[in-house]
């Protein structure tokens, strides 16, 4: 074999290696994909209501009381190694953004929408995928979760509740239909939001959020 | 009795007319939206009454302090009248003829005392647009036999001089707070301390209702739901850890391999011509 040959030969198999790298790195880095949207639309529709019912509901004009709501304290998603504690969150001032729990360890409940008590609508619980001061988030693996995936959510009043996922979705920031999963009517679910996608180093972002919803098992 | 009767149903009349057309003009909602959600509050102390709307008994021995509704009313005119419970409609004690009722508003009728302690119909229009996250909307009807007045939350007025049958609202942190309702520019509390629980997304509606002659002042509530927005946004990670998609470098690595390979096989093809 000429040396002329064995450069060749040389050069074939490094384009080979980088091209097979490059093609790992890609399926790697693949987005998480969307399940089951199809599904979570449906959730979200809220129910048809009773058409001219014949007597005129009539209620005592009471000052409104304390609702009596059942915030969740604590996730666990053993799927994807979760056991975080939740805390009640509202909406950062100044911002106008969901107040997701600095410490990336614990998860963030929206304390005005419906508690695990609800009937109706979604129980929203957000978490932090990383921190770039802290590293990986109680949500880093949200996007692994798939259809049929179990989790449990404890309520204040210590009963554990289980939920089955049925849709993973993935949306730019720019465009995800937030009234959808912090809707106070419709099935009842339990929506669960993290980052992902694409990271712009410069801007310190992630360009996608993944929204795992989940039904009561 | 008869005569007297007569004389406050024409003047209930001709007053609520005049307030619909009010309404009307207020409420210029879109062409198509063809119905309104119509409320009734009672306000009137020791009256129950039967409500009828366009000569249809619609609410039977409607109590003081109740909310009835919300009713799906087309777009038109009404004829509403109050009479004391099973009593004909001809001897309504209140009554409101061809009351406009605007297309797409949501709107809450209420029967109340005008500030003299005369019983009257008010119609409000219903500010329900949607309030921001974390809010919740306060609504403050002077609907009482009484003079004008401060409505105090956390013993700090947030409303003040207050008339009958005026309205005053605002959009506030969600929560409880301690509201009373005093003379205007006193410390003398007319209604209250209660403690009101404002909850996210909803309208509060408070009525001052009763007289303050006859000590028979109080508060109805009715509360609408539904005007929540969601949260700008949900930031939940600044680390990168979690990127998908490629960077820079997967592009030059994939081309430096499409380089090599057609550079390697150039050679091969040209070094075995070379040997023929």
């Amino acid at each position: 074999m000429t040396v002329r040959n064995r450069g060749a030969l040389a050069a074939l198999a490094a384009g080979v290696a980088a091209l097979t790298a490059a093609a790992l790195v890609a399926c790697a880095n693949q987005p998480a994909g969307t399940v089951g949207a199809e599904e979570a639309t449906t959730l979200a529709s809220p129910a048809p209501s009773v058409a001219n019912a014949p007597s005129v509901p009539v209620t005592a004009g009471e000052l409104p009381a304390g609702p009596k709501i059942i915030p969740p304290v604590r996730l666990l998603i053993p799927e994807i190694g979760v056991t975080a504690t939740v805390n009640a969150v509202g909406i950062n001032e100044r911002t106008n953004e969901f107040e997701v729990p600095p410490s990336v360890d614990q998860i963030g409940w929206y304390r005005y929408g419906p508690g695990l008590e609800t009937e109706a609508g979604s129980v929203v619980i957000a978490g932090h995928v990383d921190s770039a001061k802290q590293g990986k988030g109680a949500f880093f693996r949200l996007r692994e979760l798939d259809q049929g995936d179990t989790l449990t959510a404890t309520g204040s009043d210590g009963e554990a509740r289980r939920y089955r996922v049925v849709a993973r979705e993935e949306y730019a920031k720019t465009k995800i239909p937030l009234d959808r999963y912090f809707a106070r009517d419709g099935k009842p679910r339990l929506t669960l939001i993290t980052c992902g996608g694409p990271f712009d180093a410069k801007a310190r972002k992630y360009r996608d959020n993944i929204v795992v919803t989940a039904v009561p098992a | 009795m008869q005569f007297s009767y007569f004389r406050r149903v024409a003047a209930g009349g001709a007053v609520a007319a005049l307030a619909f057309a009010g309404v009307g003009a207020l409420a210029a909602g879109p062409a198509y939206a063809a119905t309104s959600k119509v409320s009734v509050v009672h306000g009137i102390p020791d009256t129950p009454v039967d409500v009828y709307v366009n000569g249809k008994k619609t609410l039977d021995n409607f109590k003081p302090g109740d909310v009835a509704g919300p009713l799906n009313l087309e777009e038109g005119d009404y004829d509403i009248a109050l009479t004391k419970p099973g009593e004909p409609i001809g001897s309504a004690i209140l009554k409101a003829d061809n009351a406009a009722v605007p297309g797409g508003a949501n709107i809450s009728i209420a029967a109340h005392l005008d500030a003299a302690g005369q019983p009257k119909i008010t119609p409000f229009v219903n500010d329900v647009s949607k309030v921001d996250a974390g809010k919740a909307r306060l609504i403050v009807r002077h609907t009482a036999a009484a003079p004008a007045v401060d409505v105090r939350a956390g013993g700090t007025p947030v409303f003040e001089g207050l008339t009958n049958p005026n309205e005053a609202k605002g959009d506030v942190d969600a929560g409880e707070v301690k509201a009373d309702v005093v003379l205007a520019g006193t410390d003398t509390v007319a209604i209250g301390p209660a403690d009101l629980n404002l909850k996210e997304g909803t309208a509060t509606i408070v009525y001052a209702i009763g007289s303050a002659e006859g000590k028979t002042l109080g508060v109805v509530a009715q509360t609408i739901t539904g005007l929540h927005s969601a949260p700008g946004g949900v930031p939940s990670g600044d680390g990168g850890q979690a990127g998908t998609g490629v960077d820079t470098w997967w592009y030059v690595l994939t081309g430096a391999g499409v380089l090599l390979l057609l550079g390697g096989g150039v050679r091969m093809a040209t070094a075995r011509t070379g040997r023929k």
